[in-house]
């Protein structure tokens, strides 16, 4: 056993009300630059839907992650042969507006109106595509474009009694086998011993764009001005004094956690290589995530020189609770194979309306059983676990289970107790579990949600004791 | 059956012979040396100059980088036509070389691999380095052109060799970075101009002859130096290590006085284009299969004459 520790994320997607304030704040602070005007670091997409950039999970079209060739791990670019990085078009061709024409058009009976501006050209354009554009079209035909349909008639959810709808915010997944690290001939990727954050040496990268490639979530970024790669930091600057990343800090619906994992690095390529795509999300929360109260773990992790306060922040981990202890969080796309360190809770769906349950939907009290859900298990596991709809339908259940059992200590009614306590159990939860949970997941405050270690390292000054931070 | 022996013999000598004459691609020496001729006053920085139009190029053959995992060459050879004048200060190399797709640069050009090409330089004459961008103990300095960006100079293979005071000395950051670095801003004396027409680049670099950094050779009349190119075609999305490169090519700058009373005698005495060829002719080695088999053949029918 080889300890390591990571900084990792939770987004808990039953929360998020799709504002895209952290692709704002994010972009503010880090990407108004000349060269990265196209670039989200976060974005958020409305599903189902193409993502940014188009159709960004089609590894047939991007040749992106690892595949396996009996139990060899080989990047898709080089299997395919095929280095192409995506072109603006596929992200699309950012603008702004002609704002001054607002003040200095001649009076009409009209208004003016402030044209589309390229920012790259600076020339007048017409807006065909955006980041989020399905979004702005209320789906229409671009859910064909979504890559998880597979197992589903997607002609279905069309109708309209059957559409669905939810949000999936993406950062960098930070992941433990990174198919972009491993893409770099200049070795210009590297991930931080300390806390798992992968970054671009902008020092060491010559905008080669193997890595562009080969990131199957497309989440390296060509900097056309600079001629270099970029992608998400992990807000590391703000990490290392114990601050969360701006998204997370900024997040309106509070849908996202911070805390530390350690997981064992020896174990990291073998369930990469796991031949059946849907046993890789078991195995990695089973074997290569590791549980920081286990005497041997804490002893590995001293061993491999994890500084305590990483130790003790991995056993009051948020994120620890969430993927390990209750398994109510998953990684998107596992099928990928590059062991990405990022994990969402699936969404739960609205309550069911009196309509639906005239027409003889099945409910829990107010909530929908977890077949009744308007966005199909089957989607969520095509997304998140690699089509396990086990797993899926386990998280969904401690959570309408969670919902019912909140439910019943407000809304007293004869047996509604009784009915929640079964529904927890049938769950695998227990009531402390479920307080824990709703806790976490429905009041937790600032050092609740964000649970940081800090990088910094204690310096004795020689001869006088005096110890700076 | 002695005669079955002799026939045999005489098959032996022949195929040895073939052999020889198909294997000859030996790399011996460099044969012939370049010359670099001298011009009065500026050299023309434009590539469709006519002045450019009259100098003796050389043909350089170049071949695609061998390369290992994740990346897999592209398997074909491509010609890179050299000339090159001086007028004592400076050094203009005249690149030509077809490519059928012009790539450059461009502002949200995120999937354009621009066309570039390259010449590497010893940084110290004597001790050729090793050709592949340098060693530790014995660096390059490079030339480097990339359409719709520019020139730079650079260095390859000085980074681990150096300690961080010798680094700070050379202007270069204290820890390297990367094997392939930028010279500090006072060396970035290159210049260069580009054209492209009818599928053809046509790229002129220019350096000084003097050394404006120790790690840039001093290049002096008279005196042999060894250069190699490296040509990158984008739109097969070569960048990096994904590019097609040359051998070491030897260049002679002429002697400014000596130019005046060779121009004469040059132009009578030196035949035909001098290309150059970096092995032992090819000529040569079949030649002397040819030989060795005529002669097995002829002992092969004195022997059985001899019986008979």
């Amino acid at each position: 056993m080889r300890v390591r520790a990571q900084i990792v994320m939770v987004m808990n997607l039953d929360k998020c009300i799709g504002c895209h304030t952290c692709s704002i704040t994010c972009k503010n602070t880090w990407l108004k630059r000349e060269g990265m005007e196209y670039v989200w670091w976060n974005n958020v997409e409305t599903r189902p839907g193409p993502g940014y950039p188009r159709r960004w999970e089609d590894q047939d079209r991007y040749n992106g992650g690892w595949t396996l060739e009996g139990r060899k791990l080989r990047l898709r670019i080089e299997v395919r042969g095929d280095y192409r990085p995506p072109a603006l078009e596929d992200y699309y061709h950012p603008w702004t507006y002609d704002y001054e024409r607002l003040f200095s058009a001649q009076q009409f009976d009209v208004q003016p109106s402030a044209r589309p501006i390229s920012l790259v050209t600076g020339e007048p354009m017409d807006v065909e595509w955006g980041p989020n554009w399905n979004d702005d079209l209320a789906g229409a035909d671009l859910i064909d474009e979504d890559s998880n349909w597979a197992g589903l008639q997607k002609e279905i959810y069309k109708q309209y009694r059957d559409v669905f709808m939810m949000y999936l915010p993406r950062i960098c997944n930070h992941c433990l086998f990174p198919s972009c690290l491993y893409a770099c001939p200049r070795k210009a990727i590297y991930k931080r011993e300390e806390d798992g954050i992968v970054l671009v040496d902008q020092e060491r990268c010559r905008g080669y764009r193997y890595c562009v490639s080969a990131c199957p979530y497309k989440k390296v970024y060509y900097n056309w001005k600079s001629g270099k790669s970029e992608k998400c930091i992990f807000c590391y600057p703000r990490i290392e004094v114990g601050q969360p990343t701006v998204c997370s800090e900024t997040c309106v619906g509070k849908i996202r956690y911070l805390g530390v994992l350690l997981y064992d690095d020896d174990a990291v390529e073998d369930v990469a290589k796991e031949p059946e795509p849907r046993n890789i999300v078991p195995r990695f929360l089973d074997e290569v995530i590791l549980d920081p109260a286990d005497p041997k773990v804490v002893e590995s992790a001293k061993k491999a020189g994890i500084a305590d306060a990483w130790i003790e922040a991995a056993r009051s981990s948020p994120v620890y609770k969430i993927v390990k202890r209750w398994r109510v969080a998953f990684p998107l796309h596992p099928e990928f194979r590059t062991m990405p360190m990022l994990f969402y809770v699936p969404p739960l769906s609205p309550v069911i309306t009196e309509g639906e349950r005239a027409l003889g939907a099945k409910v829990v009290d107010l909530f929908p059983m977890v077949e009744e859900m308007r966005i199909p298990v089957r989607y969520l596991a095509n997304m998140f676990t690699a089509g396990n709809e086990e797993l899926v339908v386990g998280a969904l259940k401690k959570l309408i289970a969670l919902r019912a059992y909140e439910r019943s200590l407000n809304v007293r009614r004869p047996g509604e107790a009784e009915a929640a306590r079964k529904l927890l159990s049938e769950a695998g939860l227990t009531e402390r579990d479920a307080e824990e949970m709703y806790r976490l997941f429905a009041l937790a405050r600032y050092h609740e949600r964000f649970v940081i270690p800090t990088a910094r390292k204690k310096v004795t000054v020689k001869g006088i004791g005096i110890v700076r931070p | 059956m002695r005669r079955a022996a002799s026939l045999l013999a005489a098959l032996l000598a022949v195929l040895v012979g073939l052999a020889v004459s198909i294997s000859a691609v030996v790399v011996t020496a460099q044969v012939p040396e370049v010359a670099v001729k001298y011009v009065e006053g500026a050299i023309p920085l434009d590539p469709n100059s006519p002045v450019w139009a009259d100098v003796q190029g050389v043909e350089v053959q170049l071949a695609s980088q061998v390369l290992v995992y994740p990346i897999s060459p592209t398997a074909e050879s491509r010609t890179l036509l050299v000339k090159a004048l001086h007028n004592g200060t400076h050094v203009a190399f005249h690149l030509e070389w077809s490519d059928g797709t012009q790539d450059v640069a461009t502002p949200g050009g995120l999937d354009v691999f621009p066309d570039a090409v390259a010449i590497q330089f010893p940084t110290r004459l004597g001790q050729l380095p090793y050709i592949c961008m340098g060693m530790v103990d014995n660096p390059v300095n490079i030339i480097y052109w990339k359409a719709g960006a520019g020139a730079e100079n650079l260095v390859a293979g000085a980074g681990y060799g150096l300690s961080p005071e010798q680094r700070d000395a050379l202007g270069l950051a204290r820890s390297p970075v990367s094997p392939v670095e930028l010279l500090p801003p006072n060396a970035q004396v290159v210049a260069a101009r580009a054209a492209y027409a009818e599928g053809t680049w046509r790229v002129v670099l220019v350096r000084p002859t003097a050394s404006v950094h120790p790690l840039m050779a001093q290049l002096a009349p008279g005196q042999p130096v060894s250069t190699a190119f490296a040509v990158w075609d984008g739109s097969r999305g070569e960048r990096g290590g994904l590019k097609a490169t040359s051998g070491w090519i030897s260049f002679v700058l002429e002697a400014a006085a000596e130019a005046v009373t060779e121009v004469r005698t040059v132009t009578e005495t030196v035949p035909g284009p001098a290309k150059v060829v970096e092995v032992t002719p090819t000529w040569a080695w079949a030649a002397i299969g040819v030989l060795i088999a005529v002669i097995a053949l002829l002992l092969g029918l004195l022997l059985r004459h001899r019986q008979t």
